[in-house]
């Protein structure tokens, strides 16, 4: 019992129960199951983006790169989209993916080959992924009347009336969840992330990883570039901008060590919501539009503190106690 | 004949780590390698783990040619090695540990978990070790995580397995369990090769020895045509009693002294005293608590109950600074990381813990520190290449030289050394003691942590023996036996 208690991710789940609570309190229009499934909506595509960072952070790197990503695969499909309307979504969604993960390999080209250190590396695609939308489209945005109707409607197919990104954040969740805990890929991340050099003795091939992790990273953001465009009705050089920071703090929210090979998929899902709760939530209690950056990020910060404080109590113990 | 190597070679950067070694390893038998550090037994033990390639020589594996170009080349082989500490996953269960790299799968391809907590479950059983599978490594004894090595080199069914001094820091009951279970791995047609320090207990287990000193072969036989004496020669290269250069001093007033110091879940009724010109040695098991003490002592963490007293008057140490300004000094184990900066010149270093002293209303005095830090180099003799070479770039022993430079600088009168000749060669590691000795001869007194019991009894006057945060006994060195001591540090006594 007392070991579920200290438990990083029943805390986790703990705290925003706590906030979801206290916010009920203050405006129970908050906890309606309509403002809920909203709530999760939104915090879609934060969750399928934090799943896909954990897989890099695992391995002790970093992806800063993957909002810059998502803009790109977003544009590049958009600008297809106003040429060929006529296209399937599927067709968009496939090559969305497909632009991610070469965007990705070449993250971990950088990394692996050419040993550039990964924040190095994902800092300059970083400017360089979100330079090259102002390239390809010189700087136009590409508005909601633009894509055709097939493109935007996907997104809002409903099922038990929840909406298609919290169903497929589901999947992703259930698919990293299987690759992690189940498959020789998954449990050789969390080796390699653990005790790089013992991991060397037992034969994994770091760059083989570095490489596998980065491409991961990038075929989500590539997904997540079609999601964002299609949810938003708008594809622009400024979509998702600093959102890299948000996906990193979801995923040390859920405790995801930034030192490598520790941290739980559900773990990173409960970070993600306890960020998506406390964004949506903040303007729902009649909060001063100025303090909300601040007063979200103390929270963060604060429930981190609760979380990695628990966990250290259990402390080396040399003596004997008689 | 298992494993054959002829004319091994391997050079880093001009060194010479190995050259033209033989090594043949009989099938079914226990093999010791030994040799001080630096001698190239780590080398040897990576080149069959595929780590390093040799520079030149061959590898006949069953009478075959092989090369080993990678580590997972070197298990389909057939061999395993079992390091120290450092090749285990802390935050992986056991089960996980045991089958990492080699996770059984069922046909959808998915990893197994059941099956391999079965099975090592059955392992553990026909160990008799009481591990649960489920486990981190990071909550086991160390004993308890080299049987999960060994376990590991089970399942990779190996017929050879490297035990990289496996006894270092168990427990006299901890060590005779471990030997029963290497003898059973001969019993079942393993052939092990057994580097360790510990000459008795190479006697006792192993049948054929092989002895390596700056890289070269220096006699392999049956372990029944030898003896402790002897093999201490072969290793050393000469007499034994040449290694210590303890020079006799008198030994005069108590300077020092602690009285029940306690800290929660660390140690507790420490009491010891230390006199002026003394070498005070700390002899324990790793995580006896030894160093615990010293960084309470020198005010890196905070004592529950106790108090020190320094020239008959109680002092209250808060911080480093507080001991630094009367003058106790404390030289950590882990010199890279606590003890220097690897980024900063040998000067830099040398002059980091006097700032102050050589600096005038906050403006570094630079020509002070350049006088100090040719003074200390001097002294010291550490050997740099040019003027403000980074001490990354020096070698084991210089940079051990280094911090000793950064402390001297602070004029101490107490000197706590944890581990001082820890990792490095035999020449550095003399020349520490020939140094530890004239500062003694200077008016110094030393407490000196080690665990190599030699040392101890070599360098040391008096030794406090500790085991699980506790002091066992304070020995005359003079008076006490080697077995006497290890008794105590291992809680028999």
């Amino acid at each position: 019992m007392k070991k579920i208690l200290l438990n990083r991710d029943f805390i986790l789940f703990s705290i925003i129960l706590i906030i979801l609570i206290a916010v009920g309190f203050a405006n129970p229009l908050f906890v309606t199951p309509k403002s809920i499934s909203d709530v999760l909506t939104d915090t879609s595509i934060l969750i399928i983006l934090a799943l896909s960072q954990m897989i890099v952070i695992l391995i002790r790197a970093i992806d800063l790169s993957v909002a810059s990503n998502l803009a790109l695969s977003g544009m590049l499909i958009s600008l297809l989209s106003t040429v060929h309307p006529e296209l399937p979504v599927y067709y968009f969604i496939a090559l969305s993916c497909v632009i991610g993960t070469i965007l990705g390999v070449l993250n971990g080209i950088s990394i692996a080959i050419l040993k550039v250190p990964f924040i190095v590396t994902t800092l300059g695609t970083l400017s360089i992924y979100r330079g090259l939308i102002y390239f390809v489209s010189d700087g136009k945005q590409v508005y909601s009347n633009e894509f055709s109707e097939d493109f935007l409607a996907l997104i809002h197919v409903k099922f038990l009336s929840l909406s298609f990104l919290f169903w497929l954040a589901v999947l992703v969740f259930i698919v990293i969840y299987i690759l992690l805990n189940h498959t020789r890929f998954g449990r050789n991340l969390y080796s390699l992330g653990g005790n790089p050099d013992a991991a060397k003795y037992i034969g994994i091939n770091e760059n083989k990883y570095i490489i596998m992790a980065y491409s991961l990273s990038g075929f989500f953001a590539g997904l997540c570039g079609y999601l964002w465009v299609a949810r938003y009705s708008v594809a622009s050089t400024q979509i998702a901008i600093g959102f890299e920071l948000t996906v990193i703090s979801a995923c040390v929210v859920g405790g995801i060590s930034v030192m490598g090979g520790v941290g739980t998929v559900l773990g990173c899902v409960l970070g993600a919501l306890l960020i998506g709760l406390i964004r949506n939530a903040l303007p729902a209690v009649d909060i001063s539009q100025f303090w909300q950056l601040a007063i979200s990020g103390a929270i963060i910060l604060l429930a981190i503190i609760i979380n990695t404080k628990t966990e250290q109590r259990k402390e080396k113990t040399i003596m004997v106690e008689n | 004949m298992k494993l054959e190597l002829k004319n091994i070679s391997k050079n880093f950067h001009g060194v010479k780590a190995l050259q033209n070694v033989d090594f043949q390893l009989q099938e079914n038998s226990i093999h010791a390698l030994l040799g001080e550090n630096g001698a190239g037994k780590s080398t040897l033990v990576k080149i069959l783990c595929g780590v390093y390639q040799p520079d030149s020589g061959i590898i006949n594996l069953n009478n075959k040619q092989q090369s080993i170009p990678d580590p997972s080349a070197s298990l389909s082989l057939g061999i395993s090695a079992i390091h120290q500490e450092s090749v285990m996953f802390d935050e992986l269960s056991v089960t996980e540990n045991v089958f990492i790299g080699n996770h059984i799968t069922k046909s959808n391809g998915l990893v197994d978990w059941g099956l391999m907590q079965d099975k090592t479950n059955q392992l553990l059983k026909d160990l008799e070790a009481n591990i649960e599978p489920n486990e981190k490594i990071k909550d086991l004894s160390i004993a308890q995580r080299h049987i999960v090595q060994i376990s590991r080199s089970l399942i990779h069914d190996a017929d050879i397995v490297i035990m990289d001094e496996p006894t270092a820091s168990l427990s006299q009951k901890e060590i005779n369990e471990l030997y029963t279970i290497i003898r059973n791995l001969k019993k079942q047609n393993k052939s092990i090769i057994f580097i360790s320090h510990k000459l008795d207990e190479v006697i006792e287990v192993c049948d054929e020895f092989t002895v390596l000193r700056d890289g070269e072969l220096i006699k392999s036989d049956s372990i029944q045509n030898t003896n402790k004496d002897q093999l201490i020669t072969y290793m050393a290269g000469r007499e034994v009693n040449q290694i210590f250069p303890k020079n006799n001093v008198t030994i005069e007033n108590e300077i020092f002294e602690v009285r029940n110091l306690f800290k929660k879940t660390q140690f507790k009724d420490i009491n010891f005293n230390l006199r002026k010109k003394e070498i005070l040695g700390f002899y324990g098991l790793v995580g006896s608590g030894r160093t615990e003490i010293m960084k309470s002592i020198f005010g890196i963490t905070k004592l529950d109950e106790g108090e020190i007293l320094f020239k008959d008057q109680k002092i209250l140490i808060r911080k480093p600074s507080d001991a630094i300004d009367q003058g106790i000094v404390y030289l950590s184990e882990e010199r890279q990381q606590l003890g220097m900066t690897g980024l900063m010149s040998v000067k830099d270093n040398i002059n980091m813990a006097v700032m102050d002293r050589n600096s005038n209303f906050y403006v570094m005095n630079t020509l002070k520190e350049i006088k100090n830090s040719a003074a200390m180099q001097e002294k010291l003799n550490i050997k740099v290449s040019y003027w403000s070479q980074l001490t990354q770039s020096l070698s084991g022993g210089n940079q051990q030289k280094t911090v000793i430079a950064k402390w001297l600088s602070t004029k101490p009168e107490v000197l706590i050394l944890d581990e001082p000749t820890k990792g490095i060669d035999v020449r550095s590691k003399s020349a520490v003691h020939e140094f530890m000795g004239e500062l003694v001869e200077e008016g110094m007194s030393i407490m000196m942590i080690s665990s190599e019991l030699p040392e101890i009894l070599g360098m040391c006057d008096r030794v406090v023996v500790m085991y699980k945060g506790l002091i066992k006994d304070i020995l005359n060195v003079k008076e006490a036996s080697s077995e006497q001591i290890v008794k105590l540090a291992s809680g028999e006594s």
